[in-house]
């Protein structure tokens, strides 16, 4: 097929290039940029604005190196992503092309990557846990297929690091990373990480590394969900794992500033929402099919940024990660009470035991940074709560199971309390207190 | 208006995102729809403005936003007008449905395909379903647009067949006997004043921005019982009335939305679901389906219908979303029926508006947000009411997602000020697990009357106020300084908000307060506001006395959350007061 070809870009200008004319092209239909004289080809572009008399693209390498001679050649398609089951165990870039080195994949098909919502009624409530050996997460927060939750964060957390725990130890059947604006030792760290544990065969990551092209960012998650969904049609439980979203809405505020459009909240735009939501509403459990769900770091100055804000009304609850531990005060979820009902007997009820008791150790901490908590129940809260945050909080090391799990919360308590100020059952008591 | 029969088109000059321009020779009407063909899918749209053609004298340029996904749109693609402004199709078989928010039926739609696609289409009614038609007129009976000609059972609900409210005055033709019909079929023809014929179906399009009239319409006054106490209590809401529930995220709305569906005394329950989290709305469909109506015995969904426009749909189809859902509810408040709306989020539905408006260039307000936004929320607000003139009502309860949880921020300083009722959702009571999280001092206002009297209503808010004060002078200067009676008041204070004010939503008992039971709380609460209590000081210091009282106070405290749960017979509610009254003269009451 002969290809219509534009010869005259009229403006170039950060990560857009606009033609005069209607050349003809579709709205998000992409185009390749052409050397002028070799035809070497230098990147792909979507059209993101068409009018009679012109018509304006994001370019996907950056426009740096572009001149008013570059040629534009139409490829009269919506921007796809490429599917192989071959993929796992790869690295791809933000358009998914092979970013490892390795030999080109062979892709099965081709995907859309418009991201059509799911038919609500093919939506089944979520009831089943996905288990990813972190007992924080297990016990107190139990991640449910389908469920869609932020690790907030400040900026110098490790929360690349929990996600490459979480990688290693969550029971999916397939792992999706999609990492945006990376430092590349994070990138190398995750890889590194994941090669060591069993998971690396069935993980695909997608990276975009800062200082790459902005659009690249701005499409990955498109690219990587569209994968991760047309897994999840195939009856597999995918895990996303998206970092970090502070970055990408960052992409995302400087490319509407570029088309100069008027912005709401602290120059994003005003449909930082939807943008946002259209991403996370991919998670989904499918009725015949599988399910996808979704972590997403989102890092942070402040709760009320535009950024977490937006995501705490899009997502299903929160972690927070603090001083490197998943904190169990700050950290919520409605979704776990569907699921841990159905596991071990003690399950809920030490979750509840233990979090009442946190928060009494809490308000005994802060009263001895003034020097009062000096009677002995006191003592023995502090006590508590450092070991709640050793051995609890502490999101890092082997995962465990969480039969294990449970039974590392009845010592913790053990160690510290009598079977009466637990507020646990006699009837739970009898049946764990002393086997631990 | 115009020649039905006569095409009218246009061709697209400019498409970005959801707005596109087209050029036209003949003729458009402002609001009316049109069909935009992409790739061979016919995409909805809805005219937004026309203007002149700087280009070409002879032609216009219309403006129109497109409730779909764009994708594949190219200049030149035509545009069909169709003449009429955005409607609903309006008839028996609403109540049940789970719709998008353009009223294509989702469950419909999945058998096609599951996921939604650009330009995917079904009757919004089931065509097939039979219904048994009573006709209530005879031929030549005069009648008008919004009258009666016969009615079918809809469930228990008596769904009244009407005259289209488009029409004039007009006499009735020929009319069916009683029969069963699908909504396809012609039940009558009546003749209007020019001679000209028209055929009546059970169903009809309504247009959705032009509010179905008022009989006649007056000041809402019955409360609706909603099961929850503190909104009960402190901030009801009338039949015809308008609440807005802002909230920060995790602070319980979607409990309390979800309670409101199973609780609120109505007829008909209608949920938008606009713009929030598609599993949400999912709970509601699925597992509502198989809860029971505590009042009939039926499925919940019995009584309801949903407009899911999800967080992930398109955002032009938001707007549409609520105004549909709307002309449902005052279709079935001209009917007579008592309606309850909930609109979840208001937010989404103006953070719609603030999309298109940038788009569209216009200058903007605060936030960004157009100028006109409180306008457009007071308009949206003001098609709520009680009509005594059909008996029906539509009560619209909108919920409100400010940013960064700061109730200052437009949308939220625009719904207070259109709303009649306010139940604001603090973050400080959702982080101290209080739930429901709604702050009985700062956000429960409300122009309704009530189960209690006002008086006593003050009376409970003044206690939980000095509760409040005498709590951040304890926590400044310390419980020392402060005088044992108002210790007592602080504890009384405690009392009323953790028996009364919090409730639990997922306790089979206590989730659901009638105004019975209501009845029987409140008298207690008069009663402790109302008494000295017979503490026996004996030769106790203050600290001591204190410290005894405070053990009283959680007796008592213990004892009423267990009655929260636990009382249910006439005899068993007896308890409360009695135990109050005990507890006053410092007497045994634990039984």
């Amino acid at each position: 097929m002969i290809r219509k070809e534009i010869n005259k870009i009229s403006e170039v200008g950060k990560a857009l290039i606009s033609v005069e004319g209607n050349p003809g092209v579709a709205l998000n239909h992409v185009v390749e940029l052409l050397e002028a004289d070799s035809g070497q080809s230098l990147s792909f572009a979507k059209a993101i604005n068409i009018t009679e008399d012109s018509t304006r693209f994001q370019v996907f390498n950056g426009t740096t190196g572009l001149s008013t001679r570059t040629k534009i050649r139409m490829h009269e398609l919506p921007l796809t992503a490429g599917f192989s089951n071959k993929m796992l165990g790869r690295s791809f870039d933000g358009s998914g092309e092979v970013a490892d080195g390795g030999p080109e994949v062979i892709f099965e098909k081709q995907l859309s990557t418009r991201l059509d919502t799911l038919n609500p009624t093919v939506r089944n409530v979520p009831k089943q846990a996905l288990w990813t050996g972190i007992p924080m997460i297990d016990v107190f927060n139990t991640l449910v297929k389908s469920q869609k939750i932020p690790i907030f964060a400040g900026p110098t957390e490790p929360y690349n690091r929990l996600l490459s725990q979480i990688a290693q130890g969550a029971q999916a059947d397939v792992i999706i990373f999609a990492g945006i604006g990376l430092k590349f030792d994070e990138y190398q760290y995750f890889k590194e990480q994941l090669s060591q544990s069993g998971n690396i065969d069935k993980t695909i990551m997608f990276t975009h590394l800062a200082g790459d092209s902005q659009i690249k960012g701005l499409m990955l998650p498109d690219v990587a969900l569209s994968v991760a969904r047309e897994f999840g049609d195939q009856g597999k439980d995918v895990l996303v794992l998206l970092t970090d979203m502070t970055n990408w809405s960052n992409i995302l505020r400087n490319v509407a500033n570029y088309q100069d459009m008027i912005p709401s909240l602290q120059g994003y735009p005003g449909s930082l929402y939807s943008e946002l939501a259209k991403r996370y509403e991919v998670a989904a459990d499918i009725e015949g099919a599988g399910s996808i769900t979704i972590i997403g770091a989102t890092t942070l100055e402040s709760l009320e940024d535009p950024v977490p804000d937006n995501t705490g009304y899009i997502t299903e609850g929160q972690f927070f990660l603090e001083n490197g531990k998943l904190k169990l005060a700050r950290s919520l979820s409605r979704l776990k009470q569907g699921v841990n009902g159905k596991t071990r007997n003690d399950h809920r009820a030490i979750m509840t035991a233990m979090a009442s008791l946190l928060a009494d150790a809490e308000k005994a901490y802060e009263a001895s940074e003034v020097g009062a908590a000096n009677d002995p129940y006191s003592q023995k809260l502090l006590r508590y709560r450092t070991d709640f945050i050793d051995n609890i909080e502490e999101p890092f090391g082997e995962p465990i199971e969480l039969e294990a799990a449970l039974d590392r919360c009845w010592s913790i308590l053990k160690r510290h309390f009598d079977p009466t100020e637990t507020g646990l059952s006699k009837k739970l008591i009898e049946e764990y207190w002393d086997k631990n | 208006m115009n020649d039905i029969n006569k095409k009218r088109t246009g061709s697209l000059i400019s498409i970005q995102d959801s707005l596109v321009k087209a050029r036209f020779f003949d003729d458009v009407v402002m609001g009316e729809t049109a069909e935009i063909a992409v790739d061979g899918k016919f995409l909805q749209a809805e005219v937004l403005q026309i203007q002149p053609d700087p280009k070409n004298a002879e032609a216009g340029i219309v403006e129109m936003q497109v409730f779909e996904d764009l994708t594949g749109a190219k200049i030149g693609d035509e545009v069909v007008f169709k003449g009429t402004p955005l409607s609903v199709l309006l008839g028996p078989g609403l109540l049940t449905s789970v719709w998008d928010g353009l009223q294509n039926p989702l469950y419909k739609l999945s058998e096609e395909d599951a996921y939604l696609k650009p330009g995917m289409q079904a009757p919004s009614l089931d065509e097939e379903a039979l219904w048994d038609f009573t006709p209530s007129v005879k031929v030549g009976d005069a009648l008008t647009g919004g009258d009666v000609i016969g009615s079918v059972p809809e469930g228990k609900v008596d769904h009244k067949i009407l005259v289209p409210f488009s029409f004039g005055p007009c006499k009735v033709e020929s009319i069916i006997e009683k029969s069963t019909v699908n909504i396809t079929q012609q039940v009558a023809v009546v003749i209007d004043e020019l001679g000209n014929k028209h055929e009546l179906k059970l169903a009809f399009r309504q247009p959705v921005k032009s509010p179905i009239p008022f009989k006649e319409r007056a000041i809402p006054t019955k409360p609706i019982s909603t099961g929850t106490r503190v909104i009960d209590l402190l901030a009801p809401v009338g039949y015809g009335g308008t609440v807005g529930n802002p909230g920060p995220f995790g602070a319980g709305k979607t409990v309390l939305q979800h309670s409101l569906c199973k609780y609120a005394v109505a007829d008909i329950i209608i949920m938008a679901a606009c713009g929030e989290r598609a599993g949400e709305a999912v709970e509601v469909f699925k597992e509502f389906a198989e809860l029971e109506d505590p009042t009939t015995g039926e499925s919940l969904m019995n009584r309801m219908c949903i407009f899911g426009n999800t967080s992930s749909m398109p955002v032009a189809a938001r707007e549409a979303s609520v105004f549909i859902a709307l002309t449902v509810g005052e279709y079935y408040r001209y009917q007579g029926k008592k309606v309850v709306m909930l609109a979840d989020s208001t937010s989404r539905w103006a953070q719609a508006l603030r999309e298109r408006s940038g788009r569209q260039g216009d200058i903007p307000g605060p936030e960004a947000f157009p100028m006109d936004i409180p306008d457009q929320i007071k308009g949206m607000y003001q098609r709520a009411g009680d009509d005594l003139g059909t008996g029906g009502s539509l009560t619209f309860i909108g919920t409100v997602s400010p940013a960064g949880g700061n109730f200052q921020e437009p949308v939220t300083q625009a719904t207070m000020d259109a709303t009649g009722g306010f139940w604001g959702l603090s973050q400080d009571r959702a982080d101290a697990k209080k739930y429901p999280a709604i702050d009985p001092l700062v956000y429960t206002t409300s122009v309704y009357d009530g189960f209690v009297s006002w008086k006593d209503r003050q009376k409970m808010i003044q206690t939980l106020n000095d509760a409040n004060d005498i709590d951040q002078t304890i926590s400044t200067i310390g419980l020392k300084k402060v005088p044992v009676a108002n210790y007592v008041q602080f504890q009384k204070g405690l009392t009323i908000d953790f028996c009364v004010m919090q409730q639990d939503a997922f306790d089979k008992v206590d989730a659901c307060t009638r105004p019975e039971r209501l009845a029987v709380i409140n008298q207690a609460v008069q009663n402790l506001i109302d008494s000295d209590i017979a503490f026996e000081a004996n030769d106790m210091d203050d600290e001591q006395l204190k410290e005894m009282i405070k053990h009283k106070f959680d007796e008592l405290r213990q004892w009423w959350k267990d009655w929260n749960y636990a009382a249910k017979t006439d005899e068993e509610l007896a308890k409360l007061p009695n135990a109050v009254d005990k507890f006053i003269l410092q007497e045994e009451y634990a039984v």
